[in-house]
């Protein structure tokens, strides 16, 4: 973000933002950019919140009037607490972990089944989905994730493959979180993060894939687990 | 919270390693132009792209097109990175991309206008020169449609 900032600016064009993380602004030094306490993926603060987002907006936008810079500015407001995790229900009991079953395809079908009603109420509310990366039913990716799965000696073994894995679990991770927040409100990010990683199938899927390509001692794989696993995710 | 001391030590590790120094001598447009007048880009890094768009490689220093007439419907994700919360991006797409919020600035005059296109970089697993040469293709571009204003947003 900041060397995009810093590239456009150096050609004329006057730039002002968001910043998320506070340290890594202030060494790059581009011209314009305004902090906030906010979680990462969240850089406006609050889904929904017209009114709180437009603040957000004009402070920023005011830091086009300094005099000089760079400016690295604090926005003083934080997001309120989100409502107690314990009032956010998730929609569905999902079925048994599949490890060391040998059956990831069923597993994940089974899953998919399961949160399909609420992924449709999710679309009809929302007017939109954000699966639609991979270009194919998620009920196809479950397939093509299942193979993989249930055939330990099969890894991925071309930048291709890794592109489409990747893909691949975007479309079902969306599918799953959209599902599990199918209804109305602020979404509770740390309940739905601890349901994907502790409790689904397909959680448990990326979490075996992450240790299989760990193992393998293939340099881009053990990369790889990067886009697999988020660091915090069984901190939940 | 993004407040390094609310972090675990691994985190805090990861994104201190991150710090950078400077890409050069400081680049500064001056002010001048009152924001009523200032015709805006948005500009994000959040991997942004139509349905119908090339989705993002894994590492990816090339932008994508938003068009400015984009519906929230028309646009998905496809970020490298796995550590930052989606579920908000999928309640609400002006969490990440404020398009709504700058149409609403544009009604009210409080900004001149909007660009005819936005733009979304995919800002994960490259150094900061990687970017250089599409953010100066794109800031020819933003001249172009007589853009003097960018507004960035991270993920």
């Amino acid at each position: 973000m900041s060397a995009v900032a810093y590239y456009l600016e150096s050609a004329g064009i006057a730039t002002t933002g968001i910043s998320l993380v506070r340290e890594n602004t202030k060494a790059l030094r581009p011209p314009r950019f305004l902090w906030v306490t906010f979680p990462l993926g969240r850089p406006l603060g609050l889904p929904g919140d017209a009114a709180f987002q437009r603040r957000v907006v004009l402070a920023a936008l005011a830091l086009l009037d300094a005099p000089s810079g760079p400016v690295l500015e604090d926005y003083p407001e934080d997001v309120p607490d989100l409502p107690g995790d314990d009032v956010f229900a998730c929609p569905v009991r999902f079925p048994p972990r599949a490890s060391g079953r040998g059956r990831w395809g069923s597993a994940l079908l089974e899953e998919i089944a399961l949160l399909r009603p609420w992924y449709a109420l999710s679309r009809e509310r929302r007017g939109r989905t954000t699966v639609g990366v991979a270009g194919t039913l998620v009920e196809t990716l479950a397939e093509r994730l299942g193979a993989l799965l249930d055939a330990p000696e099969r890894l991925p073994g071309t930048l291709a493959e890794l592109t489409e894995l990747k893909r691949t679990l975007a479309d079902l991770r969306a599918f799953h979180e959209e599902a599990v927040t199918a209804q109305p409100g602020d979404p509770p990010w740390r309940e739905v993060r601890r349901l994907l990683w502790r409790e689904s199938v397909l959680g448990d899927a990326m979490l075996t894939l992450r240790d299989r390509f760990d193992a393998s001692g293939d340099p881009r794989l053990r990369a790889f687990t990067r886009v697999l696993v988020p660091r915090g995710a069984l901190e939940d | 919270m993004v407040r390094l001391s609310d972090l675990p030590d691994y985190e805090r590790e990861h994104l201190l390693d991150k710090n950078l120094g400077p890409l050069g001598p400081p680049a500064w447009v001056p002010p001048g132009t009152p924001l009523r007048e200032r015709r805006v880009a948005l500009v994000t890094t959040a991997g942004l792209h139509r349905r119908s768009d090339s989705a993002f490689d894994l590492t990816d220093a090339s932008y994508r097109v938003l068009p400015g007439d984009l519906g929230a419907a028309d646009l998905v994700m496809s970020h490298s990175s796995v550590n930052f919360d989606r579920s908000g991006f999928a309640e609400d797409v002006n969490l990440v991309f404020p398009i709504d919020r700058f149409r609403e600035l544009a009604e009210d005059d409080v900004i001149g206008g909007l660009a005819s296109n936005h733009f979304s970089f995919m800002g994960a697993g490259l150094l900061p020169e990687a970017y250089e040469a599409s953010a100066r293709d794109l800031a020819r571009i933003l001249h172009r449609d007589g853009v003097d204003t960018a507004f960035l947003t991270p993920v």
